[in-house]
């Protein structure tokens, strides 16, 4: 193939017309957002519980039970559908695109900005036949003042996973991924929040600090991790199972997850930190621009109902902040009790990620990227 | 191509198998890529929502001297990968072009076969045989080979292992092309002029296969760059990549705007290269005695 690298006067004259014409097209973006806004109904009064249509879920891959969707369908004649998404910023995309979902299930920070934009339903918790069984944890959390916006479906805590065959010597404290006997078979979670707030909690800050001073010194704390580091992952599961790591920070349902498979259960322990435990949630949420919001609300009251979230528990391995599902974990990790962490008992010591405002976001994730790439 | 038949009519028919190309092109190419430009100018709102605006910041933090180290490191992963699919690739492109017979098609076809499968699924599983109890460790235990095991994960070299394995059939296509382009009585005469083996590959085989070879590496090296699942899966705390730093610009940094800049900053990069290989590819055809070749 030959290239006439020359191009002649007319052809110049014409590409400088499309690339002017090109320039007015991307003027005509400006102020605009990636999602064109989407059409809202005019009614926003709380929902109720009643059948009104089949509903398609929008959920984390293999993290219902199917047999509970099965369940319900039989019960109240109508089709629970399940499409999955894999990060929550797809999925945010997706339903401020116009995306109609019935239920969603957004971590607090998501959910809480999903409000701000009016894109989630209202309801009435006491409409709900469970909702007595709810851990008070999550009573007019800061996400959902009123308690009308959400339901909890799992929760995590963020601690310290390791190997006691290799490692000896550990103390309850987030200094423990120092322990010299894990140096280069350590990892830190892939998670800008959860790295910056395990060093924020060594050096005293508040878990969620945007003090730059602060957050210079926490970001000193992980670059000396970094030297016992062996990866920056989020894999866990499969870093603690197949040996790579022998001290992870680790949230308590992959340690589940590891137990069940190897041969060793017993050699793998957990432990959350003296300092502070972060607290992590999925939650169940409707969208304005569900077809069948009351379906929606009404599967969600079945989800919590005790004999379900035992038998979801069971299933996908994750906590539920309900009745049933408390006391199905706690059956689950019996001979490991320091995995079922109670949110009830962690009292002050219970903290949740928290960053609404979008220049302590940026900041933090300026900090975790300087952590990364240096 | 002068000589081959170029006639106006022949040229008007061909030219309206161009639309539904040339639409394709412009709707899913072209289009998306003048977003990322424009996004590349905007912001993100309280919300998180990435908006549309003029703004420079996004630029200016893309040259800050915090990501000359990773973009260094892109660059030198990048090269050692088209040098190792260099290395590795000629030889196999060779045997097949020369030798492979009646079987060189099968054996194309089984080096395509691997690419069926998603790259990523295919590093997963590579993290799965190499890790410290992984399959390989174990056989090494077994034979007794070492006693603790090897550490291959989480370091650079496995980085590098990665992305060699990923890409190196975009190294053996082009030099097996080329190869097979060749006239082989060329290397005869090379031998009936007493040449070595060595000797006429070196000043027979090789500068003819040149094209082939410069074709392999930008194949290899421009997506090695921007890669990010070898450095996420195979990679320790030192191998953060550019690939990596935008991906997480997107999916957890929530900041779209900036992730656009770097896209931009890297494509503009990496068009320099481009631009030299096609420079340095039209001159060969201009001149091929001058650009080295025979």
């Amino acid at each position: 193939m030959t290239l006439d690298p020359r191009l002649n006067r007319r052809q110049l004259l014409r590409a400088g017309a499309g690339g002017a014409l090109g320039l007015y097209g991307l003027g005509a973006l400006n102020g605009c957002t990636v999602e064109r806004p989407i059409d809202k109904p005019e009614s926003t009064a709380a929902i109720k519980p009643e059948i009104d249509g089949d509903i398609l879920i929008y959920n984390w891959a293999q993290y219902m039970d199917p047999d509970i969707k099965k369940r319900f369908s039989e019960k109240y004649g109508v089709e629970v559908n399940e499409v999955n998404f894999d990060n929550l910023e797809a999925m945010v995309t997706k339903l401020r695109a116009g995306g109609r979902y019935d239920i969603i299930w957004p971590t607090p920070e998501y959910a809480y900005r999903l409000n701000q934009e009016g894109l989630l339903h209202r309801f009435n918790r006491d409409s709900l036949n469970n909702a007595k069984g709810i851990s008070s944890f999550y009573d007019k959390g800061w996400w959902d003042p009123d308690s009308e916006l959400s339901i909890p479906y799992t929760y995590y805590t963020t601690g310290i996973a390791w190997r006691n065959d290799v490692v000896s010597g550990m103390t309850g404290s987030w200094n423990d991924l120092t322990n010299p006997d894990g140096a280069g078979k350590m990892f830190i979670l892939d998670d800008f929040q959860e790295a910056i707030g395990e060093a924020n909690l060594i050096n005293g800050w508040d878990l969620n600090t945007a003090d730059p001073n602060e957050l210079e010194i926490s970001k000193q704390t992980l670059l000396d991790q970094k030297e016992y580091a062996r990866g920056i992952s989020t894999n866990s599961t499969a870093n603690l199972v197949n040996g790579t790591a022998v001290i992870h920070q680790a949230w308590n349902g992959d340690i589940v997850n590891v137990r069940n498979q190897v041969d060793n259960p017993e050699d793998f322990s957990y432990e959350t930190c003296e300092e502070g435990v972060p607290v992590g949630t999925d939650l169940m949420c409707i969208p304005i621009t569900a077809r069948a919001p009351g379906t929606a609300l009404k599967f969600i009251d079945w989800v919590i109902q005790p004999d379900n979230a035992a038998q979801n528990v069971m299933w996908n391995g994750y906590p539920q902040p309900v009745e049933g599902g408390k006391e199905a974990f706690a059956s689950l990790v019996k001979d490991e009790p320091s995995i079922d962490v109670k949110l009830e008992a962690l009292g002050d010591g219970g903290m949740e990620y928290r960053l609404d405002d979008p220049d302590d976001r940026a900041l933090w994730n300026q900090t975790w990227t300087e952590v990364k790439a240096s | 191509m002068p000589g081959v038949a170029g006639d106006v009519s022949s040229k008007g028919f061909w030219s309206r198998f161009l639309l539904p190309g040339g639409v394709w092109l412009l709707l899913l190419f072209v289009v998306p890529i003048c977003l990322v430009l424009a996004l590349s100018f905007g912001y993100t709102d309280d919300l998180g929502r990435a908006v549309y605006s003029f703004g420079l910041e996004n630029y200016q933090d893309a040259f800050d001297p915090l990501y000359i180290p990773v973009l260094l490191r892109s660059i030198g992963f990048a090269v050692a990968t088209a040098a190792f699919c260099l290395l590795l690739g000629y030889p196999i492109a060779y045997y097949i072009a020369r030798y492979g017979g009646r079987r060189k098609h099968i054996l194309i076809a089984l080096l395509v076969i691997p690419f069926f499968v998603n790259y990523l699924v295919r590093t997963y599983a590579w993290v799965a045989l190499l890790a410290d109890e992984g399959l390989v460790n174990s056989a090494l235990k077994d034979l007794g080979l070492t006693e603790t095991g090897i550490q291959f994960v989480n370091t650079p070299y496995a980085v590098v292992g990665g992305l060699v394995y990923g890409y190196l059939v975009f190294m053996i296509l082009p030099i097996y092309a080329s190869l097979e382009r060749m006239d082989g009585s060329l290397i005869e005469a090379g031998k009936d002029l007493f040449g070595t083996p060595s000797r006429v590959f070196m000043h027979v085989t090789l500068p003819q296969t040149k094209q082939g070879i410069l074709a392999g590496c930008v194949l290899v090296f421009l997506p090695a760059v921007g890669d990010f699942v070898s450095a996420q899966l195979l990679g320790g705390p030192d191998t953060y990549m550019v690939g990596n730093l935008i991906q997480d610009q997107f999916f957890a940094a929530s900041n779209w705007p900036f992730g656009s800049a770097l896209t931009v900053v890297m494509m503009l990069f990496l068009s320099i290269w481009m631009l030299g290989y096609l420079r340095s590819a039209a001159r060969e055809a201009r001149d091929p005695v001058a650009a080295g070749g025979v």
